[in-house]
């Protein structure tokens, strides 16, 4: 099977790094931007199967990366994780709002978790 | 005795933080002096003056010097609302900022464990494994710090969702499935068949979190917990009940209180916050339900929580 490809878009460096890793340990293509802007550029160009995006973001914040890609017919399909350290109430319902596919909290989860909801969101097999 | 207290104007302005003059009882005992003196002072005024416009000229100055007094009510009422924003706002900004490097030490120490752990002898492993713990701990306080500034910021939003409490009492027993047998406790829950309602389910799970992992946290030896849940009108009961060291009945009255420990708490289990019953409790109520206890020392704990259910999406 052709691996997936995900576009983590973290700008805090140690986090982006680990969590690459696992990813690309776990089978997955993986694709890196560390601002709002350089992502939604990545996700256009490259089409990935799914975003991993952080909501507090250099340049462009993750509402408008999502806003962004929402509007454009060939990237409103892809499925988005949020993935924050916010969590409050109103930042996740403001964020499905936007249309992402689920939302989590970095500091409640385990990498394992991540790679699961990953799974999940493209149904894949384990 | 609430009284004297209330009159403590010094010991008043140390609890609020602000210097005395601004503080508003002091202040509101200046201005209810001055009142007196200034009305009997206009009184006299005019009893020897015979010229309206020495009484005028009088009570102005009496006008002013109360507005001026009032002012300095209001900016000491301010004071003390900014002051108490503040703290919020620095809970909010430093749990927030605290996240970031937990989740990093958290992952790194999750990608040596599951995949780069070859080599590692059993002391480093060992290591590790209480690096991972006490990390997991450390969020778990700093996501209860950012629920209670929440709370008191008026900001702990509930989102509106089917809730199915078993699968909730299953997740949560599920999680704490590691601490549950390594204390070898038994625990009984026969599933009923429940109407789903609508609720927040996070939330919710927050509250049986809170009270499952106390009940295994005090329980010393044999321990057994059971949980029901129950249709009772129309609301849905839960219990929790173990076997273990109780509440004191003098500290009862406190456990609902925010950071509150019991003594015996405190000796039996010193990891603990003292948030997560003061968070439970607000859930609750928010959610239009209640919660109470009933706790014998050395025999054990039973709490109960009830949820309105609710039918339908509000």
């Amino acid at each position: 099977m052709e691996k997936k490809k995900i576009l983590i878009v973290e700008d805090e460096a140690t986090l982006q790094k680990s969590l690459s890793e696992f990813l690309a340990l776990e089978g997955f293509e993986v694709l890196n931007a560390m601002d709002g802007e350089a992502g939604t550029e990545e996700a256009k160009k490259s089409l990935p199967d799914l975003i991993l995006l952080d909501i507090i973001l250099p340049k462009k914040d993750g509402y408008e990366v999502i806003e962004d890609l929402k509007m454009d017919g060939k990237t409103k399909d892809i499925p988005i994780i949020l993935l924050s350290n916010l969590g409050g109430s109103e930042d996740v319902e403001k964020a499905f709002s936007l249309g992402i596919t689920t939302y989590l909290v970095k500091s409640d989860y385990k990498l394992e978790d991540v790679s699961r909801k990953i799974k999940e969101a493209l149904k894949m097999e384990d | 005795m609430k009284i004297i207290n209330d009159l403590n104007i010094k010991k008043q302005a140390k609890d609020l933080g602000i210097s005395i003059w601004y503080t508003p009882s002091f202040l509101f005992l200046v201005m209810g002096l001055l009142s007196v003196v200034l009305m009997t002072a206009i009184y006299l005024i005019s009893k020897n003056y015979d010229s309206p416009e020495i009484v005028v000229v009088a009570e102005s100055l009496a006008v002013a010097i109360i507005f001026i007094i009032g002012t300095s009510i209001i900016k000491g009422v301010e004071q003390v609302a900014r002051l108490n924003k503040l703290k919020s706002e620095f809970i909010s900004v430093a749990s927030h900022q605290l996240r970031t490097p937990l989740s990093a030490i958290k992952w790194e120490t999750e990608i040596l464990l599951s995949k780069y752990s070859k080599g590692l002898d059993k002391r480093q492993l060992s290591s590790m494994e209480n690096i991972r713990s006490l990390t997991f701990r450390m969020s778990k306080l700093v996501n209860d710090l950012l629920d209670v500034a929440r709370i008191e910021q008026g900001r702990f939003v509930f989102k509106k969702e089917k809730v199915d409490i078993n699968t909730v009492i299953k997740d949560v027993l599920k999680e704490s499935g590691i601490l549950i047998r390594s204390k070898n406790i038994k625990v009984v829950f026969k599933e009923k068949k429940l109407p789903k309602f609508w609720g927040d389910p996070e939330k919710i799970k927050l509250v049986l979190d809170n009270l499952i992992g106390n009940a295994i946290k005090y329980m010393t030896q044999r321990g057994r917990m059971d949980i029901d849940a129950k249709r009772v009108q129309g609301f849905m009961v839960c219990s929790v009940k173990d076997n273990g060291v109780g509440i004191p009945s003098e500290q009862q009255k406190h456990i609902f209180d925010k950071f509150f420990r019991s003594d015996n708490a405190v000796r039996y289990q010193t990891d603990g916050t003292g948030l997560g019953l003061f968070i439970a409790k607000n859930v609750v109520e928010q959610s239009g339900g209640k919660i109470w206890f009933e706790s014998k020392e050395d025999i054990g704990t039973i709490f109960y929580f009830s949820l309105p259910l609710t039918p339908k999406k509000k």
